[in-house]
């Protein structure tokens, strides 16, 4: 290859750092054009410095390395480095995506080195497999927060914060109690993972937190809205299985 | 089970004596009250409270080998039927055996009670029989009590066993990979955290064997833990400690305290970018250790979820231990998280 690969370490320790500039110092494939402490910094970075590859730590403060990868307009190559074997593990059934396991030697880092630049020359697509990455979730049987990205700022949602979700076509609109974000998920996405005790699917196009819901009206025969907690009183069409959903939730 | 009677030589003195009554009551009523002669009464008695008795403790070993509980009630019933017959033939057979000599032609005592002697020998079987259940009964009960505490004691073991916190291996690689990262760009520091990790780790490893220990022993550890911690968080991580020099002395389950800092770092330190204090304070009155940790976290980023396993854990092993609930209380301050201990003591520290 003849042009170093624009590498970028995104690590919130600073000797796991120190460590990863120490074995990529004399390498002749690799240019390490930055570093980040976290997963806000290591966002906006990526997108604006677009690096052939990314060193990517998966425990991070504020956002996980999973969590980033939901946010990047532009996917590099990532090598995942992580403690955590479980993710691990996971990255290796994908096999597109490398992992380190802390800690890990030098020849192991050169190895995974090599892999990258083999699929870079070979240019095997990564998103899907990224994407498929970030679904997955160790251990916790539900999410308890999403992460989403207006146009510049990065936003923690907490799942209390969700009021009710809408699907619009290959996104979905978060409305939570302050305002609404874009996020390009499925809707099944949402049903599987939130808490179906405290979210329920009402309709094809909705997920609604069942703290937010203030009444049930019956709107024709069989057919009912629920009308929200808020001050604009919003209404949603509920569907005949979500009917019953909402029955099961709430017993009555 | 060994036989009642030859297992508890208590028992086989009442056993005697209560036949022995009887017999001599007997004797003396037949002799006294409806004149029957000295010898067959001798003879009489000698069969039925002396010879009976003996032959009818070999019926435990029929009760022993038909439980209740997994033979069918005809089987039993036929089964204890020939036993019956068999005993009372014996017994019948050696009584008139013995007898012979004495009986005379015109004698109707004896000879005559024939029928009445075999119904006697099948009554006598049946109150055996009731006996013995009710003996088998109360000894396997007695096992089984005896059992039960001693299955109590191993599950309470198991359990405290389980309870006891675990070194985390994320911990231990994330641990592993500072030193890997140190004898690059700092050997002393290096050498100097793998000491300290492994005085950690033998402290954690240790614990199998006591269950209690100082105070001051239980802290050391801690900030044993928190300098590990402090060499990869850096200034992220700040611990302070307010400790009554008096509270040292005070006793405590070892590696308790261990989890609720893992927690305080967990939710704390991990998950922000900013400076996360722990702060550790305690007091202690008459008969009470009371330890409170203080963390501040970063609530725009977590959810905390109440309990998670690790102070589940902590909760029960205090349970077992004291036996007492509400050792520990959780408090969220929204932008601190409290964790309080109540230890109790036995001696009072002053």
């Amino acid at each position: 290859m003849s042009e170093k690969l624009q590498t970028l370490i995104i690590e919130d320790e600073e000797l796991a750092r120190n460590l990863l500039r120490s074995y990529l110092k004399d390498n002749p494939d690799i240019e390490v054009i930055g570093e980040c402490e976290n997963g806000f910094d290591g966002v906006k970075s990526i997108n604006e410095k677009k690096p052939d590859l990314v060193f990517l730590d998966i425990q991070m403060p504020k956002i996980t390395g999973f969590e980033m990868i939901e946010l990047l307009d532009y996917k590099p190559q990532i090598i995942f480095t992580t403690a955590y074997d479980q993710y691990a593990l996971k990255a290796f059934e994908l096999n597109a995506i490398d992992y380190l396991l802390k800690p890990f030697s030098k020849d192991r880092l050169l190895a995974a080195i090599d892999k990258v630049k083999h699929r870079i020359q070979n240019e095997e697509p990564i998103d899907e497999k990224l994407e498929e990455l970030s679904n997955f979730r160790p251990g916790e049987e539900f999410i308890d927060r999403v992460v989403v990205k207006d146009r510049h700022k990065i936003h923690i949602i907490t799942v209390d914060q969700i009021r009710y979700i809408e699907s619009l076509d290959d996104y979905v609109m978060i409305y939570t109690y302050d305002g609404r974000h874009m996020k390009q998920r499925t809707m099944k996405y949402f049903e599987t993972n939130l808490d179906p005790k405290n979210f329920i699917r009402i309709h094809r196009s909705y997920i609604v937190q069942v703290e937010n819901i203030a009444e049930i009206q019956q709107y024709e025969k069989e057919s009912y809205i629920v009308i929200l907690k808020d001050k604009d009183k919003t209404k949603l069409k509920v569907s005949k299985t979500g009917y019953k959903r909402i029955k099961e939730v709430l017993h009555f | 089970m060994k036989h009642p009677l030859t297992n508890n030589y208590k028992l086989l003195l009442y056993y005697s004596l209560f036949w022995g009554i009887i017999a001599t009551i007997n004797i003396i009523l037949q002799v006294l009250w409806y004149n029957v002669p000295i010898t067959y009464s001798l003879l009489d008695s000698g069969s039925n409270y002396i010879l009976y008795p003996l032959l009818g403790s070999s019926i435990w070993y029929s009760i022993r080998y038909n439980s209740l509980e997994e033979v069918s009630v005809g089987r039993l019933i036929l089964f204890h039927f020939i036993a019956a017959s068999i005993l009372c033939g014996i017994w019948v057979y050696i009584s008139y055996a013995i007898y012979q000599p004495f009986i005379y032609d015109d004698n109707k005592f004896l000879k005559d009670g024939l029928p009445s002697k075999i119904f006697v020998g099948y009554v006598m079987y049946i109150i055996y029989l009731v006996f013995f259940y009710a003996v088998n009964y109360y000894q396997s009960l007695k096992e089984k009590i005896k059992k039960e505490v001693e299955y109590k004691a191993l599950i309470r073991e198991a359990e405290l066993q389980a309870l006891k916190s675990q070194i985390n291996p994320h911990f231990l690689f994330n641990s592993l990979n500072s030193i890997s990262s140190l004898t690059v760009s700092d050997p002393e520091r290096a050498q100097e955290m793998v000491i300290n990790l492994s005085n950690f780790m033998r402290y954690s490893l240790m614990h199998n064997e006591k269950e209690m220990v100082s105070f001051s022993r239980e802290l050391d550890n801690i900030k044993l833990y928190l300098s590990i911690e402090k060499v990869r968080f850096g200034k992220k991580l700040n611990a302070e400690f307010e400790i009554d020099a008096h509270c040292m002395e005070a006793e405590i389950p070892n590696m308790i305290l261990q989890p609720l800092f893992e927690n305080a770092i967990k939710y704390g330190v991990y998950e922000t970018t900013e400076q996360v204090t722990i702060k550790t304070s305690c007091e202690c009155d008459g008969n009470a250790l009371k330890i409170s940790i203080v963390n501040d976290y970063d609530a725009s980023t977590i959810k905390r979820r109440g309990e998670g396993i690790g102070l589940r854990n902590i909760r029960k092993r205090m349970e077992i231990i004291y036996n007492q609930p509400d050792l520990i209380k959780i408090t969220d301050h929204k932008t601190s998280f409290e964790v309080q201990l109540v230890i109790p003591q036995k001696q009072a520290v002053s």
